[in-house]
């Protein structure tokens, strides 16, 4: 459960070690961030975007009509049973076919649009958040606030992640908001591990200093230059956490404690068609391929942004 | 010397941590103990055999009390004895550890082998071959275990009769629980590792080293792979956490003795001792890897030996 | 001997016959039975924690100890009582004691004759705390003590008649074990109980198998066995594969010979292969079905139950969902326990008429979703499922149940839940509706299940009446016919306590609870115990 945030922080300690081993590598991490504070601009970014990022961005349009308005492209009921239509295959009225209480895969699939970005969305949002707290009280606070506060992300991450889940959802009971949290806390010391070490790169770079010696205040200096340029990277690897966060709740949801029913959320969705897979190819397939084209479409436009800022 | 002391004090704290939020958070959620003892949930035991069972693991004492006797029995290094199994824990773990070690093992190193050959082969290979691989560590990534096993037994099991659905005696028996662990960690892999060798692929290093008249192989097989293989390295002590979760799933599935399904059971059971134990297992399992994979950076990243 | 021994045995005989002629379920006799060879069992049911069933008592022990372990009794296909390891059972005339006559050329495979004083030994184990029984202590609920006769009589003295005793002696949680293995203590008899079975424990690898060897001196097969004396399989292992795709997997594959759990749609594919079978049984005791909690809102209105009941629309789903391999069943009993009593007319699918009962039971608001309201607040009914009991066809059954029922207003709202959580949710009656098994080979179940003193509930939380009935009538009725032993009164009691909850609505059957085993075609001679629809392997061969 914690390697989406674990891949993100395996990266970002590589380059905490670059910044560590030597002082120009540790300018061009401050570079690398300020590449987007320096303001290339959201047409700048759009301007240099290739093929792929832009079958990206018309996807991930159509995902934001689909979880926003989702009756605009399946007017029908994602929750309608009709048992004697059980287990059609794609074909015409049904293009993904039915499933095994002859509801239609198609309008499930896009009106578990919502409730499955939701998911990824907010787990990693949670993520983030408590990241944000630990980590910069980490990189800030001094020794002693940073001593606890690494341990106590140590703490974390040696719980295997699907414990801590485990724990989360028998206490408060399975569902997509327990599933979000426990997703949410399992991967938020991934993202502290980078923000701390983001923000002490931040904190060390030339500008910062400089902002030092003309004298503004700690709290300007935070919210001006640290802060913004230690999110930014982040905000570029919650891009690739998201998919991520569907793939663990829908394990969850293996375990009995994902999605309660009769929610259309993917993940609950690939669950229930894994029974018939043998039988029923596409109650497991075009879930699976929302959720792939999701993590695909959103990390294609993380590696673009990604690629903008370190230019 | 200092660093080794702070190192050691850091992961005693961390196993403390980890074995006092354990104790607390099985306690708090429902589920009687004692009836995980009596023949799990849902027994019908008599009140005279619950109250003896209460009386004989202590159960009927203060939660904090509870707390203090099994921390002191682990200082002493005695996990005590599973309510559900009723054999010593570390019995049962000692048991369990060896399948789950070998499966993460065998599945961190295919990963890796997957992951890095990928990264290669797609960042030599033009805009194609990186999409294609950059497709394709995506897929895997975004592959949920459960249904990648099932995939996996229905082709390579049902179908093939290439290898055997459940685990064997034998070698033949791990590859495809290991290929299920080992695809979608390869994907993670991949999709740092490939940015690394990019990033060393443009790194003033290999310039120079290319400029010194290296050939084109050796540029990547002794800089750019080892630049490559970093965030790999660093990333291969939380990984290990990560297989132990994914070890769950794909223990169930494949009904492979090991500690994955051990903890699930011992966890619906709210069998406490053997949860605390494993908890402790992994967490030592990880200070162990985290250290390790510390040292291997060191070997892999000239500039970590200098400082 | 009296009369009702001498019935109990002409019918034993009768049945014996009855058995033997379609015992050999598996496929064509080929050939004759070949002697040696291993098989390979898979289970879905789970591992055991402890070998020894008078521990706690639950169906994974029963399904593995039936091969090394014995009854006193055993049962036919119709529920009749037959001897085993005893030849009659007799009651005295006041109902308070019975004698129990043994056979007396058993012996356990640790050498120790089987006797009386073996039985005793037993009886007093389960009832001793220490051993921690649930399912055995429970059933000898009315035994005060046994005493030894004479080495082949055992008499049981009870505290009041109990028309069940024989029926509760042939369940596998009360099965003989040998007296110098109990007294071993219970630690070393979970590891390897001694018995009397055609099989004996070798060695058990936790989390992985329990390896079974033949017993040489076997010679107290059952009623119904196609042979006496020894089985004829060297070696059974017995495997624990939880996940029921492997399971169907690994049987196609041929690494197993049997499996058990079967997923619907897996019943469908291997019964339409030449290459396997399936041998399938309705398990005795209550039939799958939803229990209303009556004890509190909303289901202590008895319009409200009804209007569920009759809003719950189920058979297209079971049609769907089971392929066929399930019937609609309306009794609360399961199809293989006697005294089962059906009344389809109360549970016929009527909107107009669940949504005349809503209004009138003052559910006449509806809000935005379209659920109905009283006084403000919504018409919910949580539904605790535990994903352990509920295979996942009965959980889809549960969403569409879900959807019908949200037609007339019903909010339905479904928990699944572990197997820990969802009996704390029972426990603290925090639920509308549920689904429980309880596997019993009585009618006596129903005593169990819906007399309102088993609201009261067990020192651990549990307890077994569900839907909180809590009826006088009712109650005196099961008494009643829990201490009879006249067979046409016990059906008028069972039929007019079976009556009372079908028109109050308390219970909506679903279906019975089927052991559906699948098989290789190289398996022969597989036959299900009546008792508990047990696989028997005496007298299973494997073709080489």
């Amino acid at each position: 459960m914690s390697l989406p945030t674990s891949v993100i922080a395996g990266g970002a300690s590589a380059h905490e070690r670059d910044a560590h081993g030597e002082p120009a590598e540790a300018a061009r991490a401050g570079v690398n961030i300020s590449g987007l504070r320096r303001g290339h601009g959201v047409r700048a970014f759009f301007g240099a975007l290739g093929v792929a990022q832009w079958i990206a961005v018309g996807f991930l349009l159509l995902l934001l009509v689909a979880a926003l308005l989702p009756s605009l492209l399946a007017p029908g009921d994602p929750l309608a049973i009709d048992p004697g239509d059980a287990f059609r295959a794609p074909g015409w009225g049904h293009p993904f076919g039915t499933d095994e209480s002859g509801r239609d895969v198609y309008t499930r699939v896009v009106h578990g649009t919502a409730p499955s970005l939701v998911i990824g969305v907010s787990a990693t949002t949670i993520g983030i958040l408590l990241a944000l707290v630990f980590g910069t009280a980490a990189a800030l606070g001094g020794r002693v606030v940073d001593f606890g506060v690494s341990r106590f992300l140590e703490v974390l991450f040696a719980f295997p992640g699907l414990l801590l889940a485990l724990l989360v959802i028998t206490v408060y009971g399975p569902g997509i908001v327990t599933s979000t949290i426990a997703v949410g806390l399992a991967t938020a010391p991934g993202y502290a591990r980078i923000i701390r070490s983001q923000t002490r790169a931040v904190a060390s770079s030339a500008y910062v200093e400089a902002a030092v010696v003309l004298g503004k205040s700690r709290g300007r200096i935070l919210a001006r230059h640290i802060l913004p340029n230690a999110v930014a990277p982040v905000f570029v690897l919650v891009t690739l956490g998201v998919g991520q966060a569907i793939v663990w709740a829908a394990a969850l949801s293996y375990l009995g404690l994902g999605a309660e029913p009769p929610a259309a959320e993917w993940g609950a969705m690939l669950f229930a068609g894994k029974n018939y897979v043998t039988t029923a190819w596409w109650m497991t397939f075009f879930p699976g391929l929302a959720i792939v084209l999701s993590a695909a479409a959103t990390t294609v436009l993380g590696r673009a942004l990604q690629r903008r800022s370190l230019r | 010397m200092r660093w080794l002391l702070l190192r050691l004090g850091g992961a005693v704290f961390v196993l403390w941590a980890a074995a006092t939020l354990t104790f607390f958070g099985l306690r708090l959620i429902p589920g009687d103990p004692a009836q995980a003892i009596l023949g799990g949930p849902g027994s019908q035991a008599s009140a005279e055999a619950l109250a003896q069972v209460r009386a004989e693991y202590g159960l009927d004492q203060p939660l904090f009390t509870q707390y203090l006797t099994q921390l002191g029995r682990l200082v002493t290094g005695d996990l005590g004895t599973s309510y559900s199994l009723r054999t010593p824990v570390v019995e049962v773990i000692g048991s369990q550890i060896g399948g789950t070690l070998l499966l993460a093992a065998l599945a961190l190193i295919v990963a890796w082998a997957i992951a890095l050959g990928l990264a290669l082969w797609s960042t030599r290979g033009g805009r194609i071959a990186a999409g294609v691989g950059s497709a394709l560590e995506i897929v895997a990534a975004a592959v949920p275990h459960f249904w990648l096993a099932t995939v996996l037994v229905l082709v390579f099991s049902t179908t093939l009769r290439w290898f055997p659905a459940v685990s064997t005696a034998g070698p033949e028996g791990l590859v495809l629980p290991v290929l299920t662990l080992a695809l979608p960690l390869a994907g993670f892999l991949g999709q740092v590792m490939r940015e690394s060798v990019l990033d060393a692929l443009d790194a003033p290093f290999t310039l120079s080293a290319r400029a010194r008249g290296e050939g084109e192989g050796g540029v990547r097989w002794r800089h750019v792979l080892r630049h490559g293989s970093l965030p790999g390295i660093a990333l291969s002590g939380w990984a290990f956490g990560w297989l132990i979760s994914g070890a769950v799933v794909v223990e169930t599935i494949f009904a492979r003795p090991g500690l994955g399904r051990t903890l699930l059971n011992a966890v619906q059971l709210r069998d406490v001792p053997l949860v605390v134990g494993m908890v402790l297992v992994v967490a030592l399992g990880y200070v162990v890897m985290t250290v390790a994979t510390d040292a291997a950076t060191r070997v892999a990243d000239p500039r970590m030996r200098a400082s | 001997m009296s009369r009702r021994t001498i019935t109990l045995l002409a019918v034993a005989a009768a049945s014996a016959l009855l058995l033997a002629g379609c015992a050999p379920a598996a496929g064509p006799a080929t050939s004759a039975p070949a002697a040696g060879g291993t098989l390979t069992y898979a289970t879905g049911f789970g591992e055991p924690d402890c070998l020894d069933p008078h521990n706690g008592g639950n169906m994974p022990q029963a399904l593995v100890g039936t091969n090394f372990l014995e009854s006193l009794f055993s049962q036919d296909a119709d529920g009749a009582i037959v001897p085993w390891l005893a030849t009659a059972g007799t009651p005295s005339a006041d109902g308070l004691t019975w004698d129990i006559t043994l056979r007396d050329d058993v012996s356990f495979s640790d050498g120790t004759p089987f006797d009386a004083a073996a039985v005793k030994a037993n009886i007093e184990q389960i009832q001793d705390p220490a051993t921690a029984s649930s399912t055995g202590i429970l059933a000898l609920g009315k035994v005060q003590s046994v005493e030894v006769v004479d080495p082949t009589t055992a008499r049981f003295h009870l505290s009041e008649p109990d028309s069940a005793l024989l029926e509760s002696l042939a369940q596998t949680w009360l099965a003989m074990e040998s007296p110098a293995g109990l007294a071993r203590g219970l630690e070393a008899n979970c590891e390897a109980p001694i018995g009397t079975g055609p099989f004996i424990v070798d060695s058990w690898t936790k989390q992985d198998s329990i390896t079974l060897v033949r017993n040489e001196n076997y010679n107290s097969a059952p009623a119904g066995a196609a042979h006496e004396g020894p089985a004829y399989l060297d070696t059974i292992v017995w495997r624990f594969i939880p996940d029921s795709a492997t399971r169907f997997a690994a049987l196609q594959s041929g690494q197993v010979d049997v499996i058990d759990e079967m997923q619907p749609d897996n019943v469908v594919a291997a019964d339409s292969s030449d290459q396997f079978d399936v041998l399938t049984g309705a398990l005795p005791g209550a039939s799958i079905r939803l229990e209303l909690n009556s004890g509190f809102a909303p289901f202590d209105d008895e319009r409200v139950r009804k209007a569920f009941v009759h809003s719950a629309d189920v058979n297209p789903g079971i049609q769907s969902l089971f392929f066929g391999t399930a019937e609609r069943s309306y009794s609360v009993l399961s199809s293989s326990t006697p005294y089962g009593a059906s009344f389809p007319d109360d549970f016929t699918i009527d909107t107009d008429l669940a949504n005349q009962l809503l209004d009138e039971a003052g559910w006449t608001g509806r809000d935005s979703e379209g659920y109905r309201t009283k006084d403000g607040q919504r018409l919910v009914v949580d539904f605790p499922v535990s994903t352990n009991q509920s295979i996942p066809a009965e959980q889809s059954l549960f969403e569409q149940i879900q959807a019908t029922t949200k037609e007339v207003g019903f909010d339905v709202e479904l928990h699944p839940l572990d197997l820990s959580s969802w009996y704390s949710a029972l426990g603290s009656w925090d639920f509308g509706v549920t689904s429980a098994i309880y596997t019993k080979n009585s009618p006596d179940v129903l005593r169990i299940l819906y007399h309102s003193s088993n609201i009261v509930p067990a020192p651990s939380g549990y307890h077994a009446n569900n839907a909180h009935v809590s009826i006088p009538e009712l109650d005196s009725l099961l008494t009643e016919a829990g201490e009879t032993t006249d067979d046409a009164q016990r059906a008028s009691l069972y039929e007019q306590a079976q009556k009372i909850l079908s028109d109050g609505a308390y219970v909506l059957p679903l279906y019975d609870h089927l052991q559906k085993i699948g098989y290789s075609t190289k398996v022969h001679g597989l036959s299900l115990l009546p008792t508990l629809q047990i696989p028997y392997f005496g007298d299973v061969w494997v073709q080489q």
